[in-house]
């Protein structure tokens, strides 16, 4: 006999129906719209408002196709599939509804291509070559001219020129479906009927920039590129964003040596296609502030620009005078997976083992020696599988936008359910506000907060639990907790076997790769009084010059003149991730290369072979800290980093969210 | 808004069924329209006699509270036509073969019947449309405010015929007396237990509720109308999902126009025969016909459907202004249906296939009469005016195609255009009609097409007289062109 | 490494991946010359032993230009500003940047490495990877990236019980 088991929740799969797509037989799910089973018999049907990750609005007609023993055309994004349907995609009747529907569009649209930075990118563009007429029959511009609309001001991010607005909408529900703020919505009717916020007021979301890619047209383009390069001379490469740990993938446009924009690049696992505004526009704060030239301290301490041989010879003199327990290095947010290798093999050359980072994590227990405890083990697209999160100190909206994107997603299509211990901030859903310290953490691990049933009633849980308040001195506590919580958890006989419960949520993109290396983490662990200290892109201010001994040498290699550069000794300039082929480990522990773009600025390198050149010479248990991520306002979220505080951009960012409201 | 014909061409379709034609798309379109009518044996219609009136109360000459709707006969068994069940009720409606009263003409039992489909435990509503903004149309603010018992005691009826929890009337912002006499009226029947808890004592448990819009045309389309209803912006939504299925807050909905409501309980206490005996088959029944225009005595009259237009005009409205060979053309069936030429109305017939066949629409019955001494071309550029004006903006035809239409058709009331744009202007209109999401685009088209089909020499006359005006040159909307506009301006 | 991880480095066979040069060294080296060994021993190499056919000793396309560096056998992602999917049909094969500079006569775009402006389309990855192997190329492949297909509703949209209702027009 056989004994079957069931796993929960295994629905038969519904009987899938056929349709003709041009008189392609083709087997469908049922449910799925027109316009879907057309793009899986590989035709694809024209379309302005439909957009695959947004609501369907089914206002720009554009997708018309005829379905036969209908006698008018349907709107293919809208309908559903029924049995036996004949869709005709390139039939007269489709051709010209798209065509009468095109003509409409351009009634009202300014022919202004050649200023119009959608130019050679648009969808009207293309599509009305594929599918308008070859002439215009408009004369009614020499009487009463076309529509003009005044444009808006929504922030120093997304440029609005109005007139080009064709009302597909898609802006409208991308900020109130995926960004989840109702800032954008349209005003009036008919031909006056405008996009826009209403009253001049910002729009206040970290997922902004997404627009400009959304817009069909020019009507929302992005104000920092305006006016600055074509899309055909462009040059596009492929690469991974390290402004947090999330690791969105993007494309780096490119002319000639420098970086024009970034656009996202879809992948389902991380962004979808979706990147933050960080993400997006703090590129030009690549070009300010560089490092370019190797420098060395004076006699007078100044730092003056000298050769790479000169500089790597000083510091290669350090060297081989100091005592393997008199050197250290720390690592910052931006520091790619080869550069920490090269890092460690160069102190274990010189019998160190003073490795560490600038972000912190608790080392006592087994610390980080078991990766599942630092890594987001439900990975990103596991949020949408998830019913129950518990979200423990983080304010994922700034610090990681596209994981906070993730659980809107789920919590708005899966009814995922959200707890928060931490200080209340907007993460533009709702969720249930359990408390401010981990003393609430403690009572639901101890079963007698309500939360408690509700994690120990679902099946898939998650608990997330951000970096930043792992780094305090409860952090090992808050850690354990969240460990024992999510050991439970997963014991617990509701919860499938392989499905993971503890996350960590980082803020900076090196941070998984040196943990993965050996990295201890955090500087307060910095058991040496170095002589020479390598910060390799530390940055963020951890690492003070009073804390260290006087006689200290310190290295800087990095790109940026920030805070790290200030107190070295020896600067050696370092390449951007726009500029090296690295490796970055995002949160979730998924590895992800970065291509180089661009080459480093006049003599600036690629970070592991200036440590390969170099080589070549040489417990807290009082619970009452409030369990506060280190952003709490949008304000906070444009600068976090040495690229995004170079940023003219970003600046103009934190700008207009203090000054307009 | 009334809901205007779908299409004009008499192929095997009905004309005017907004649902049927959006359930022949989805396969599920019932037969019953195209089944066999009972033969005709009437020949003469009109001349409807004062006792088969249903709503004797139009002229307010009466007290329109409770007491007066009671001596009309209001509320009369109620509860015994409730208690005959939903499946009567439907089946009665059916039979009378009553049709949608706001100018789709959808069979009203079938579309009651859409409801009684097995439930999934959502509750279902009745939605009565009542805001009437359509150019011409007058007949439910009459109801409304002289016969309000008519229509609660309808929905009701209509209510239990299809299972509904309550009844919402979305009223036009500007009725506020009609609006506020529905509310009176509304409280009195609470008062009495007529509607409420226990309906009448049936143990049918029924809420009415008023709802005011805030002045927007296309909030009349049933599901805009929903969408207002639920407190967004009354932009239509695409069908499917029918309001039957997902209709307001979800729920499966029926939008009904007022006067399909108020009818139903006399359908139900008189009887189907009756109802059917006035009438052509498949276009029974009594209706209120709306007469204004460049007429003598414009009012409103209850007839006999299929009453020859003539006959409307001279008995009821004192006939055309100048007498009837002084008649030009006539709407007949409110703004968005096509216009018809004096030849067509000789001998015309006002109800749902005739007018078809005559290549226009009944709507809602609301005839505007145009006399000789009326500029056509400026009385259809103004009827678009009021289309751009309420096009809601949401889908692409209509809403650049409205003002496109509307800026042509104010050139050709001055001449201002060559005769190749009349052809433009035809094909405009096609590439609108049948491409939007609701009906207002069609509404916007067809009068432009009514009249290029019957008044294309008046159109081409009136271009010849502006080009001789401006020394006499043909010129397709060129520079040159505007600027001698501007001259004989200047020189007026 | 992580590297390692996200792309399997295929070599084009065997015996080139015991030839000596820079192999172990790669990942450290800065420059390099082409050795003399590696000269003389593919001198004759025109069929490896799979029988596959290579023309990388026939090209004359220095070593240094290629043998450190790899391509990227990907399809292209879709350009987010834009949603027609015809450029994401085809498989490409790409070197990386190498050193670009703006030209100071004019400002445009100059380099010296012909490879880096090299774009390759192929019908399939198998074409692609042929086309590699026979060059003596490194490569790596970046599979295709699969979109899953949400079934969509509009009627969510009116949902009386569900967070996907719309209530900004």
């Amino acid at each position: 006999m056989f004994c079957q088991t069931q796993h929960y929740a295994t629905a038969p799969a519904p009987e899938r129906i056929e349709v003709f797509v041009n008189d392609k037989s083709l087997l469908v799910d049922p449910g799925i719209t027109v316009l879907q089973a057309c793009a899986m018999a590989g035709v694809e049907i024209p379309r302005f408002c439909y957009h695959d990750r947004l609501s369907v609005a089914g206002n720009c007609r554009m997708c018309l196709v005829e379905v036969e023993r209908s006698i008018k055309p349907v709107a293919s994004c809208a309908m559903p599939v029924m049995k036996g349907m004949k869709i005709k995609t390139d039939s007269p009747m489709t051709r010209k509804a798209r065509e009468g529907v095109m003509e409409f569009l351009l009634v009202n649209h300014p022919l202004d291509c050649p200023i119009c930075d959608q130019g050679g990118e648009c969808d009207l563009q293309d599509q009305s070559m594929a599918f308008g007429s070859d002439r215009s029959r408009f004369v009614d511009n020499r009487f009463s001219g076309k529509r003009a609309v005044e444009d808006k001001n929504v922030g120093p991010l997304v440029k609005t020129i109005m007139t080009r607005c064709i009302h597909c909408t898609r802006c409208i529900r991308f900020a109130s479906e995926v960004a989840g703020v109702d800032d954008l919505g349209t005003t009036g009717r008919g031909s006056d009927m405008q996009v826009g916020t209403y009253v001049e007021k910002m729009f206040k979301s970290e997922l902004s920039g997404n627009v400009v890619d959304l817009c069909p047209v020019g009507a929302l383009t992005s104000k920092p590129y305006a006016f600055t390069a074509r899309p055909w001379e462009l040059r596009k490469t492929d690469s991974v964003d390290v402004m947090d740990a999330v690791g969105s993938n993007i494309v780096v446009n490119t002319r000639s040596g420098e970086v024009m924009r970034i656009l996202p690049r879809m992948n389902e696992d991380i962004n979808e296609e979706w990147i933050s505004d960080k993400t997006r526009y703090s590129y030009d704060g690549l070009k300010r502030q560089r490092l370019t030239k190797p420098m060395v301290k004076d006699d007078k301490g100044n730092l003056t620009p000298c050769t790479w041989e000169e500089a790597l010879v000083e510091v290669a003199q350090k060297l081989t005078q100091a005592n393997g327990n008199e050197v250290a290095a720390v690592a910052g947010g931006f520091a790619d997976a080869e550069s920490l290798v090269a890092m460690k093999d160069l102190l274990n050359k010189f019998d160190s083992e003073g490795l560490y980072t600038e972000e912190g994590f608790p080392s006592d227990g087994s610390g980080t020696d078991f990766r599942s405890s630092y890594i987001m083990n439900s990975t990103i697209a596991g949020i949408e599988d998830a019913d129950v999160l518990l979200i423990v100190g983080a304010n994922p909206r700034y610090e990681a936008p596209l994981v906070n994107a993730r659980i809107r997603k789920g919590w708005m299509h899966n009814d995922l359910q959200v707890g928060l211990v931490g200080t209340e901030v907007d993460l533009s859903y709702n969720y249930e506000h359990l408390g401010d310290t981990a003393a609430t953490l403690k009572e639901i691990a101890s079963g007698k907060h309500a939360f408690s049933k509700v994690l120990a009633n679902a099946e898939r849980p998650m608990i997330l639990v951000g970096n930043t308040i792992l780094q305090g001195h409860e952090g090992a506590a808050v850690h354990e907790v969240v460990a024992d919580m999510s050991h439970k958890l997963k014991s617990s006989k509701k919860v499938e076997k392989d499905w993971k419960v503890l996350n960590v949520l980082h803020r900076v993109a090196s941070q998984v790769a040196a943990l993965d290396i050996g990295y201890k983490p955090g500087v307060n662990k910095m058991t040496e009084k170095p002589k020479l200290l390598f910060l390799l892109g530390a940055d963020a201010g951890l690492v003070k010059r009073e804390d260290l001994p006087k006689d200290c040498f310190v290295v800087y290699q990095g790109h940026h003149g920030d805070q790290g550069a200030h107190m070295a000794d020896v600067i050696l300039p370092g390449a951007a991730y726009t500029e090296k082929t690295a490796t970055y480990v995002n949160t979730e522990g998924r590895a992800q290369q970065t291509r180089r773009a661009v080459t480093p600025p006049v003599y600036a390198r690629d970070d592991w072979k200036i440590i390969r050149a170099l080589s070549e010479g040489s417990k807290a248990q009082s619970l009452k800290q409030p369990l506060q991520p280190s952003i709490l306002e949008l304000k906070d979220f444009y600068m976090t980093d040495s690229i995004s505080r170079a940023s003219q951009t970003m600046a103009k960012c934190v700008n207009a969210v203090q000054t307009m409201k | 808004m009334a809901k205007p014909l779908r299409r004009l061409q008499s192929n095997g379709i009905q004309g005017g069924q907004l649902q049927s034609l959006c359930r022949a798309l989805v396969c599920t379109r019932p037969s019953s329209t195209a089944a066999a009518p009972p033969p005709q044996t009437k020949t003469s219609f009109g001349n409807m006699k004062d006792e088969d009136r249903i709503f004797t109360n139009l002229y307010g000459r009466h007290d329109w509270k409770l007491a007066g709707a009671l001596q009309r006969g209001d509320w009369y068994k109620t509860k015994e036509i409730i208690l005959k069940g939903q499946d009567w009720i439907v089946k009665e409606t059916t039979k009378s073969g009553l049709r949608g009263r706001g100018g789709a003409g959808f069979p009203t039992g079938m579309k009651w019947g859409f409801m009684n489909k097995p439930g999934d435990g959502r509750p279902k509503y009745l939605v009565v449309n009542a805001d009437e903004g359509e150019p011409g149309t007058c007949k439910d603010r009459e109801i409304m405010r002289h016969d309000p018992h008519k229509l609660i005691e309808g929905c009701l009826v209509a209510g239990a015929g299809m299972g509904a929890r309550a009844a919402y009337i979305y009223i036009r912002g500007e009725f506020y007396n009609e609006a506020s006499n529905m509310q009176l009226a509304i409280n009195e029947a609470y008062r009495e237990g007529l509607i409420g808890r226990n309906a009448c004592g049936s143990g049918y448990d029924f809420d009415v509720y008023m709802h005011r819009g805030a002045g927007a045309y296309i909030c009349g389309e049933e599901t805009a109308l929903i969408e207002s209803l639920e407190g967004k912006q009354g932009k239509p939504r695409l069908k499917p999902p029918f309001p039957a299925d997902v209709g307001v807050f979800g729920c499966p909905t029926t939008v009904a126009n007022v006067e399909t409501v108020a009818v139903a309980p006399t359908i139900c206490r008189r009887g189907a025969d009756w109802f059917a005996s006035f009438g052509r088959p498949r276009n029974t029944g009594t209706k209120l016909f709306n007469i204004s225009g460049h007429v003598n005595h414009p009012c409103t009259v209850e007839e006999e459907m299929s009453v020859p237009l003539k006959l409307l005009i001279e008995k009821h409205a004192g006939g055309v202004i100048g007498g009837w060979d002084n008649l030009l053309a006539v709407i007949p069936g409110g703004s968005s249906t096509p216009l018809i030429p004096k030849s067509v109305c000789e001998d015309v017939l006002m109800d749902f296939d005739a007018l078809v066949e005559a290549q226009t629409g009944l709507g809602t019955a609301a005839v505007i009469v145009m006399n000789k001494q009326c500029d056509i071309i400026l009385a259809i550029a103004r009827l678009i005016e009021f289309y751009k004006h309420e096009s809601c903006g949401q889908c692409t035809p209509c809403r650049e195609g409205c003002s496109w239409m509307n800026t042509i058709m104010y050139r050709f009331v001055e001449g201002k255009a060559t005769p190749d744009e009349i052809d433009m202007l035809w094909e405009l209109s096609k590439q609108i009609e049948g491409h939007t999401i609701c009906a207002l685009g069609d509404g916007a088209a067809w009068p432009v097409q009514g009249l290029i089909r019957h008044f294309r020499p008046l159109l081409e006359g009136r271009m010849a007289d502006f080009a001789a005006k401006t020394a006499g040159e043909k010129l397709h909307g060129s520079l040159e062109l505007q600027t001698r506009v501007q001259l004989v301006q200047i020189t007026k | 490494m992580a590297t390692s991880m996200i792309n399997l480095v295929h070599r084009a066979n065997l015996s080139r991946l015991l030839r000596p040069a820079v192999r172990l060294g790669q990942f450290y080296s800065t420059t390099s010359t082409p050795t003399v060994i590696d000269k003389q021993e593919k001198a004759l190499e025109v069929i490896d032993e799979d029988g596959k056919e290579v023309i990388d000793t026939t090209t004359g396309v220095p070593d240094w230009l290629v043998k450190e560096r790899k391509a990227r056998i990907f399809i292209p992602a879709r350009n987010a500003m834009q949603s027609g999917s015809f450029n994401t049909r085809n498989w490409h094969l790409e070197f990386d940047t190498a050193e670009r500079w703006e030209n100071p006569l004019m400002g445009w775009g100059s380099n010296a490495d012909p490879l880096s402006n090299l774009c390759l389309t192929f019908s399939s990855k198998e074409a692609a990877v042929d086309y590699a192997e026979k060059h003596g190329w490194n490569y790596e492949i970046d599979e295709k990236t699969e979109v899953k297909m949400k079934a969509k509703s509009y009627g969510a949209n009116f949902s009386w019980n569900k967070k996907t209702r719309v209530s900004t027009k």
